[in-house]
């Protein structure tokens, strides 16, 4: 009897060891307040009937239009500008290529501010249009009304995906790169031309680092409040903000939240199929250094115009803009209290990128070193904070830590430590997702042999997968530290007394309108964020 | 002896220094604030801490932090959050002469949950030269199909569009105020968005010929450090609308104590500075918001706005009337 329930035991506890255990508990830990939140998907909300008849199909047409539009430009841009830089020679590539990723310093709140204005532009080009139609009939008034409506969302398509591309660029680069001269010089010797390398070779053996830059994309584009609120597109995001302040309906507004994270869920599974399906291994370990393509002088004034695009829109025009402001506003507002904010948003980035690679490293290792299901499984249940957007997370957290703040009398909400761990929630699925896509890589052979020669876990963790996925960890500490100085909602609600970010200060001047004096946190954020985006870009290339 | 006395008073006091302090939880964001705040701790002593986020997540954050929250003053900027703070009951009620001398009857929660502290208008911005004054009336009028394509106004989910139709429900009725609200969005140039400058700079660029904004909104554009947004406010005229009816819509930024101070005293002491008449004319002066006691402004450029008749509708029915506003710019289609 006892043998027996020890076998099943065994059986049930299916390779479950101090490793896996440990993730599996950090795991659901991180999970727990995203699962409170789904607690709610069938929760009567007294005004869901109202929001079926009235706005729901609005939200989501608002979203579906953003965010294939986001994705499709950010993939256009992101996928041609890394093939350019990694494959082919041209003057100014060696620049353009770390260039490229600087939009990745400008919130898409901050750039939408930069790009009010340009809306506001486009309007008056279109004033005479409009009094023109004022005396015509109704019909061609709609009409240009409608026009003009219609213009938020390629301005917002516009603004989310010059930000936002170098999520796709970076990780496809690094494809490109890492995929090295073997089989694209085989392709070569076999007589393709470039065009062809591009779609039949390089492309698909970069498909999922373009699909986890592209989800990336989805994600942050689902997540953004300020720019869609400045454009006036009424996404799902607003709708659950507009549910939760505006309706004090926290019951619908978490309903909408948890219907926004299934459908996350089910992007995630879609991508993990689709992935699976298309399992390419770069066979062996020496990268050499890729010959690339050196292109004519029409060639290489198309590809320094094609780069220059999607720099231009991303950093150059709000960089441009925001210094005009600043320099009208500086003197007004620069005293030495920039520099405490400076501190508190550094520090708060860096221990927190540290926090989130560890964490994400012990993760994905643990999932794919010992293909344990279940952690398999609570991994992808982790990242899912990444899917809602950032107040949801506080809303979140702040329902996890009433019973303790009102029972224990310990006091959770405004402490750093929760503010790290809701950044821990937000922000795992962007160092989760570089990390766990080098691993399978790079590693998941090697770690097969080594576990065949019974080295130990920690040997495998530290001598295998580490140095082979350096570029990516590089990749994930750079992502989520941009992410956490850009970072506003979560900072703002669970941020301690007298604690200001560079980007709390930044949205209190805007909330004021003050537009021209939050133009000078807003460049600090961009400078201090594009030091370490190009150092750390540096490091990757050196680890080519 | 004596020396023993002047160390025992110095430690004491410097301990008072150490615990007297209030924390505050604030939707305000204004430079008045700053200065004042700075000018409470010089004259009290008391510390002034200051978290500051939108009035929302503060309140759901205080019932989330319940009797051990730190917070001693929730600051807001409109009546209706006040209301709903004082619903979920993390308000304390409390009564103190000097808060009834300051704030007028129906610029206050007649239980003594919260106060209001100033007072923001929401007027008619008309653009000089196009568009004659005569022409504007009512806010009712703006729904009239004169209007059409002419009118630029934000989004439904600011709270001052929100407050304005929960008066609108509270006079003319639910239906009425859906079919004015749907005839005000067929009346816009363009769908809302953007912040109540926004709507002005839309009305001195021609695209539209009137908004309705906030006066202290044209005060920060006349202020501005660009010399644009000082062309818009001179470009664009006030006009107080229903001065022959109810009256301009108005609503008040205020605060209250909340339930789980643990320094009423000082908490109390905090609104009374910041309503009496000194510090509401630094309100006026550096955010050029009304004083809770409009006869009192003496800001030049307030007064160049013109006198105007308030509607005198009780502040808490702009709380209660809100969820219905909301789903009534849902149903309008007004986003």
């Amino acid at each position: 009897m006892k043998r027996t329930l020890s076998g099943l035991g065994r059986g049930f506890l299916f390779k479950l060891n101090g490793w896996t255990l440990s993730a599996l508990i950090l795991g659901l830990l991180i999970f727990i307040p995203m699962a409170a939140v789904l607690w709610h998907l069938t929760d009567p909300s007294e005004n869901w009937k109202h929001l079926e008849e009235t706005v729901l199909t609005s939200y989501l047409k608002d979203s579906l239009i953003l965010v294939l539009g986001t994705v499709f430009f950010s993939v256009l841009a992101g996928v041609s500008c890394a093939w350019l830089v990694s494959c082919c020679e041209f003057p100014g590539r060696k620049v353009l290529e770390w260039v490229l990723v600087l939009p990745l310093a400008v919130p898409t709140f901050i750039a939408a501010y930069a790009y009010f204005d340009l809306l506001a532009m486009i309007e008056e080009e279109m004033i005479p249009l409009v009094i023109w139609a004022r005396t015509k009939s109704l019909e061609d008034l709609d009409t240009v009304i409608f026009l003009l409506d219609s213009l938020k969302y390629p301005v917002t398509i516009l603004v989310m995906a010059s930000v936002l591309y170098p999520y796709v660029y970076l990780l496809a680069r690094a494809s490109f790169s890492r995929q090295g001269s073997q089989l694209i010089e085989a392709a070569r010797t076999l007589g393709y031309r470039p065009r062809s390398i591009f779609f039949r070779v390089a492309l698909p053996l970069a498909r999922p680092a373009i699909v986890a830059g592209a989800s990336l994309v989805v994600m942050e584009t689902l997540n953004d409040y300020g720019a869609v609120k400045h454009f006036g597109v009424s996404t799902f995001t607003n709708g659950i903000f507009r549910t939760w302040f505006n309706m004090n309906d926290l019951p619908g507004a978490l309903r909408l939240a948890a219907l926004l994270m299934l459908f996350i869920l089910f992007l995630l599974v879609v991508e993990r199929i689709l992935r699976s399906g298309a399992k390419f291994e770069e066979k062996g370990t020496v990268v050499r250094s890729f010959k690339r393509y050196r292109l004519g002088p029409a060639g290489s004034t198309l590809a320094i115009l094609c780069c220059l695009l999607p720099l231009t829109f991303g950093f150059l025009i709000p960089l441009g803009r925001l210094s005009l402001w600043a320099k009208e506003s500086y003197q007004k507002i620069l005293d030495f209290s920039f520099l405490e904010l400076i501190t508190n948003s550094l520090a708060l980035a860096a221990a927190s990128s540290l926090l989130i690679v560890l964490v994400a490293t012990f993760l994905a290792f643990a999932g794919r070193y010992f293909k344990n299901p279940a952690v398999h499984a609570s991994n992808r249940l982790a990242i899912l904070g990444y899917s809602v957007p950032g107040a949801v997370v506080a809303m979140a957290i702040l329902l996890i830590a009433s019973p303790f703040n009102l029972s224990l009398g310990i006091l959770l909400t405004g402490s750093l430590f929760t503010l790290l761990f809701a950044y821990l929630i937000r922000f795992l699925a962007v160092a989760w997702q570089p990390i766990d896509s080098g691993m399978e890589k790079n590693c998941d052979r090697l770690n097969e042999a080594s576990q065949s020669l019974k080295a130990s876990p920690l040997v495998s963790l530290l001598k295998i997968n580490l140095p082979l996925i350096r570029p990516s960890l590089w990749a994930a500490g750079l992502l989520v530290f941009v992410d956490t100085m850009k970072e506003l909602p979560l900072t703002l609600i669970l941020r301690p007394f007298n604690f200001e970010t560079l980007s709390t200060r930044t949205y209190d001047l805007t909330s004021n309108s003050q537009i021209p004096e939050s133009s000078v946190p807003a460049i600090c954020i961009i400078l201090v964020v594009v030091i370490p985006v190009i150092w750390l870009n540096r490091k990757m290339e050196a680890r080519k | 002896m004596k020396s023993l006395l002047a160390i025992f008073i110095f430690l004491s006091a410097a301990l008072c220094a150490n615990t007297a302090e209030i924390n505050v939880y604030s939707h305000r964001h204004y430079d008045s604030d700053t200065v004042l705040f700075k000018k409470f701790s010089q004259e009290t002593g008391v510390q002034v801490n200051v978290i500051k986020g939108s009035a929302d997540q503060l309140i759901q954050r205080l019932i989330s932090e319940g009797k051990n929250s730190p917070a001693d003053v929730l600051l807001t900027v409109d009546a209706g959050r006040l209301h709903r703070a004082k619903e979920a009951g993390i308000l304390l009620p409390v009564e103190s002469t000097k808060l009834s001398q300051n704030v007028p009857d129906s610029m206050r929660d007649p239980e003594g949950n919260w106060y209001g502290m100033t007072v923001r208008a929401r007027v008619i911005v008309y653009a000089k030269g196009r568009v004659n004054p005569a022409e504007l009336s009512t806010y009712e009028d703006l729904a009239s199909s004169k209007w059409r394509a002419r009118l630029a106004i934000r989004s439904s989910s600011n709270i001052y569009n929100q407050s304005l139709l929960a008066s609108i429900i509270a006079t003319n009725g639910p239906s009425k105020a859906l079919s004015w609200a749907k005839a005000v969005r067929k009346n816009m140039v363009r769908s809302p968005r953007g912040s109540d400058r926004d709507q002005a700079r839309a009305v001195a660029s021609g695209l539209a010929d009137v908004a309705v904004i906030n006066t202290y909104y044209l005060g920060i554009l006349a202020n501005s450090t660009s010399a644009a947004d000082r062309e818009v406010a001179r470009k664009v005229g006030v006009f107080f609308p229903n001065q022959n009816g109810r009256g301009a819509h108005v609503n008040v930024s205020g605060g209250g104590v909340t339930r789980s101070s643990k320094n009423k005293k000082d908490a109390i002491r905090f609104l009374e500075f910041l309503t009496s008449s000194e510090s509401q004319q630094t309100f006026s002066a550096v955010n050029y918001e009304y004083p809770v006691k409009i006869e009192n402004n003496r800001s030049d450029l307030l007064k160049s706005w013109g006198t105007f008749k308030a509607d005198k509708v009780n502040l808490s029915i702009l709380g209660s009337r809100n969820p219905e506003a909301v789903k009534t710019f849902d149903r309008a289609g007004w986003e």
